[in-house]
């Protein structure tokens, strides 16, 4: 389990998390929702130790980061961070190189799920595409926990249908996984629990079937009676 | 396979109707093996743990049942199968009455025209 715990940091002298609590589970997949600038990003980096917090604490499984927290979480950043020039096997040698946990099976399962060849190059890829190489990147290392920033943004309703297949399948596993979004759309039925952002707090954490099942609402009926109130 | 599902029911309670549904038309059949809760998911575009829990759902109301180390299968239980096909039909007049009773129709004349629409369905 990862355990957000009452964070705060400021961005000179704007407060960019302000005491922000949640927790996301294993085997679960946890959706930050919130508009740009609602501290969704920076959560993530949070927790991947990446910025430094000036209060509040996070844990994952019980420990407070470190750096052998990097052996059970990965981050997937929301742009592909390869070389332009590299090909998609050179990206996955270079990884594979990279981590000791790489795990070079998974990672051609995922080439065949998205039928794409290794031979191409990262600057040939089309946006949708390179979303699928960066998720195949990351998730080809072997870890517990994985925070993805973005990951259904500005790509296609095919390549979105896609990486949406993949959280559904085998190939996820039973990692707990957090994604960060600003519009849930078509992503509805796949997370496991939402958490709301606004103005670097969590107005609501709510786990999608208790909603629909107590209150009958749905994750965007939730949205607008918290966002627009 | 293709379920669309809606947003403010829960999903698992979706994916027992469908199984329901399948069963009380008969494309699923007493003994039956059912696919693996992965499989399920992949297919119908689920979360695994919402599969899972649809799957829990149905052994409590005894639809599917599950040796050890083997796949799940549809109940052999007449008793529980002949339920399913009388709670959906009951849902679907639920559903119906519903609409027609703002309407005030006396009952010999719905009836009637129940009779003659659904007659006329069939044998098209």
């Amino acid at each position: 389990m990862i355990e957000v715990k009452n964070i705060s940091k400021k961005f000179g002298r704007k407060k960019v998390l302000d005491g922000l609590s949640f927790q996301a589970n294993k085997g679960e997949i946890t959706c930050l929702i919130g508009i740009n600038g609602s501290g969704k990003t920076t959560t993530l980096k949070a927790i991947m130790a990446l910025t430094p917090i000036s209060e509040g604490q996070i844990l994952i499984d019980e420990s407070p980061i470190s750096k052998s927290s990097y052996e059970k979480v990965t981050f997937i950043p929301d742009t592909i961070t390869m070389l332009p020039n590299m090909t998609i096997k050179e990206s996955m040698m270079f990884m594979r190189d990279f981590y000791t946990n790489w795990n070079a099976d998974r990672a051609s399962q995922l080439l065949s799920f998205f039928k794409l060849d290794e031979n191409t190059r990262i600057s040939e890829l089309s946006k949708g595409n390179a979303a699928k190489i960066n998720l195949l990147l990351g998730l080809s290392i072997d870890v517990d926990y994985v925070l993805m920033d973005e990951p259904f943004s500005g790509i296609d309703m095919f390549s979105r249908e896609q990486i949406a297949d993949v959280f559904n399948s085998h190939l996820i596993e039973d990692r707990g996984v957090i994604i960060t979004t600003h519009e849930i759309g078509d992503i509805e039925h796949l997370i496991d629990k939402a958490v709301l952002l606004e103005n670097g707090k969590v107005l609501k954490e709510f786990n999608t079937e208790e909603i629909r099942m107590q209150e009958g609402k749905s994750v965007v009926d939730v949205m607008r009676e918290v966002f627009l109130r | 396979m293709n379920v669309t599902f809606n947003n403010r029911d829960p999903v698992y309670l979706q994916v027992v109707r469908y199984f329901k549904e399948q069963i009380a038309t008969g494309s699923i059949i007493a003994g039956q093996e059912v696919p693996s809760r992965r499989e399920i998911a992949a297919s119908l575009k689920i979360n695994p743990n919402t599969a899972q829990r649809a799957y829990k759902e149905m052994e409590e109301q005894g639809l599917i049942y599950t040796e050890r180390n083997h796949p799940s299968r549809i109940t052999t239980d007449q008793k529980i199968l002949n339920s399913v096909r009388e709670e959906l039909i009951l849902q679907a007049i639920d559903t119906f009455l519903e609409s027609v009773k703002p309407i005030n129709v006396p009952v010999d004349e719905l009836l009637a025209l129940v009779k003659e629409k659904y007659v006329a369905n069939i044998e098209e």
